[in-house]
């Protein structure tokens, strides 16, 4: 019974898997790795380690892969055209490498095979949601807290790399529709508390007298 | 494979049959609820012709889906025009086998006593949010495969609402995670039958936790005052535009089916689940009379919570997207956190 399971969602897996690298649409390669993703948490589940598989579900069916596909629509990404690519040098390559991994994994499961004492079937609860929990606040605080820090590092720096426009000097004022700028963006010389306005007619004009990039619209920050 | 497994496996798939019977049922008539309640809000009648009070009208409304011209837009993405009602159905009802109906139950002529969850395992809340961010794919999908401009913008806005009140929705259960110490529902429940059955996390101690969730739940089902998924004065009908027929049903189905296990959750972490004042000192524990009190019980929170939806729907208006956003990420996100704040304190000195 479980043996059948296996194959099924082994089979999905690597299905799947090749649908992500064989599909031309793109939005159907991430259809194809969500079920990737699904499927390995099923295997999870036969593994007796149901709250990796719940995490696995959560985080990347549920999170990620929502972001990719939220960036493919609103891209309208084309479908591929099929055309030949000239790898060179990684094609014999990833032959080497792919025999390799062939042969570890074949190695494995013939010393799993070999080897003298049977597996216990038992159900541990090493998979269970208290034990993982205990495991990470005591003997494995502190990967858990540097992998923390790195996701917190992660977050400030895309949001510093999404606020890339510079900063509106202070003692300026942007009005929509007149673009009255301050005076001493126009004459340097001019104190920056005096906010006397000066008229610009367009707002590239503008954006040029505050020295922001040309792409930008003023009037759109926020 | 001896009888026994096979026996289990029969069992189960009854139970799930019935479990899944009831709920439908009982959403098919929340349809009709909505429309005879609303009506008596704005100060008319509602449906009342088929069947003595409208009764009849769910299985009306069924035939007539399904006896509809299926419409396929001529430019759709076929594949994910067709999966995505499926993916927005699935994930709804999946999330039915892990509440806990009532407790464990003795039933004329079996022995052993019957408990009233399908699948009672360690991780089941975690299972329950890991299946309902999946369902998010159906309504994305739905409106990008129409190739409709309303559509997509339904989508889009539906995703980018789920995703962030998911954030809250989550948080806002921890408190009772960290109260309970366990993630199995049915010992959530368990735990809450203190004070002849009234010692409900609402009262103690997650107050704050409740409102939170209450609220991130309603944005999740995309209901009223958070429905800028469909809002029928800006995107003609949002992400199922272009959807007709049986598929549009699908859609409405799974809409009905995510408010009633919203409120299953709600019911189950917040409000005691099957735990009916005094019914225990009354009947006592394990009898089939508290079973059937208890499931009674739990159904009836369950169909309060459905009111309130309804209730609301009938009273407030919509939300501005800025505002939606405003209030999901700088108002309810921070106040989750407090909430673990302070449940995490009054743990830790002991006073929980």
């Amino acid at each position: 019974m479980l043996a059948l399971l296996f194959i099924l969602f082994a089979g999905l897996a690597v299905g799947c898997a090749i649908g992500v690298v064989a599909q031309r649409n793109p939005l159907y390669s991430a259809i194809s790795l969500i079920g990737v993703f699904i499927s390995l948490a099923c295997l999870y589940v036969m593994l007796a380690a149901p709250f990796i598989a719940a995490v696995q579900v959560i985080v990347y069916a549920g999170a990620i892969m929502v972001l990719v596909v939220f960036v493919i629509m609103l891209l309208n990404v084309e479908e591929e055209r099929r055309q030949r690519t000239h790898l060179g040098f990684l094609v014999p390559a990833a032959v080497i490498l792919a025999a390799i991994l062939i042969a570890e994994v074949s190695f494995i499961v013939a010393s799993v095979e070999r080897s003298p004492s049977t597996p216990t079937t038992n159900i541990s609860d090493v998979g269970l949601s208290a034990s993982i929990g205990s495991q990470l606040f005591t003997a494995y605080l502190l990967p858990f807290e540097i992998t923390s820090i790195l996701l917190l590092m992660a977050i400030v720096g895309a949001m510093t790399l999404a606020r890339r426009i510079k900063e509106v000097p202070s003692g300026t004022r942007v009005i929509p529709g007149g673009q009255v700028l301050a005076l001493n963006v126009v004459e340097p010389g001019i104190p920056l508390g005096n906010t006397t306005p000066v008229e610009t007619r367009s707002t590239s004009e503008a954006a040029e007298l505050l020295g922001l990039p040309d792409e930008h619209d003023p009037l759109k920050r926020d | 494979m001896d009888w026994q497994t096979i026996i289990d496996v029969v069992l189960k798939l009854v139970a799930i049959a019935v479990a899944f019977t009831v709920v439908l049922l009982i959403v098919a008539y929340t349809v009709l609820a909505e429309r005879r309640v609303l009506g008596f809000i704005q100060g008319r009648l509602g449906p009342n012709r088929v069947g003595p009070g409208g009764m009849f009208q769910p299985f009306a409304d069924l035939l007539k889906f399904i006896l509809k011209e299926d419409i396929v837009p001529d430019k759709s993405t076929r594949f994910i025009y067709f999966l995505a009602p499926v993916i927005t159905t699935m994930a709804a009802l999946m999330t039915i086998i892990v509440y806990p109906f009532g407790p464990d139950t003795k039933v004329p002529f079996i022995d052993t006593p019957l408990p009233l969850v399908i699948a009672r395992f360690d991780v089941a809340l975690l299972y329950v949010l890991g299946v309902t961010s999946v369902g998010v794919y159906g309504i994305a999908l739905a409106g990008w495969s129409s190739n409709n401009k309303y559509s997509l913008m339904g989508g889009l806005r539906s995703s980018a609402q789920m995703i962030s009140y998911e954030l809250a929705l989550g948080l806002s259960l921890i408190g009772v995670i960290l109260q309970a110490g366990t993630l199995d529902l049915q010992h959530i429940v368990e735990l809450q039958s203190a004070w002849h059955g009234f010692g409900w996390f609402i009262f103690w101690f997650q107050p704050l936790g409740f409102i939170i969730y209450l609220i991130s739940a309603i944005a999740e089902t995309n209901r009223v005052p958070f429905d800028l998924p469909e809002a029928e004065t800006e995107l003609v009908a949002g992400f199922h535009t272009e959807y007709s027929a049986m598929k549009f049903a699908l859609f409405f189905l799974a809409e009905y089916i995510n408010m009633f296990t919203v409120s299953m959750l709600a019911t189950t972490l917040f409000l005691g689940g099957w735990n009916v004042p005094f019914a225990e000192d009354i009947f006592g524990r394990g009898t089939f009379l508290f079973g059937l009190v208890s499931a009674i019980g739990f159904l009836a929170k369950v169909i309060f919570f459905l009111f309130v939806y309804i209730w609301l729907r009938g009273t407030l208006p919509r939300f501005r997207f800025d505002q939606l956003m405003n209030f999901g990420w700088k108002f309810l996100l921070p106040l989750a956190l407090l909430n673990i704040f302070i449940t995490a304190t009054l743990i830790f000195l002991g006073i929980l």
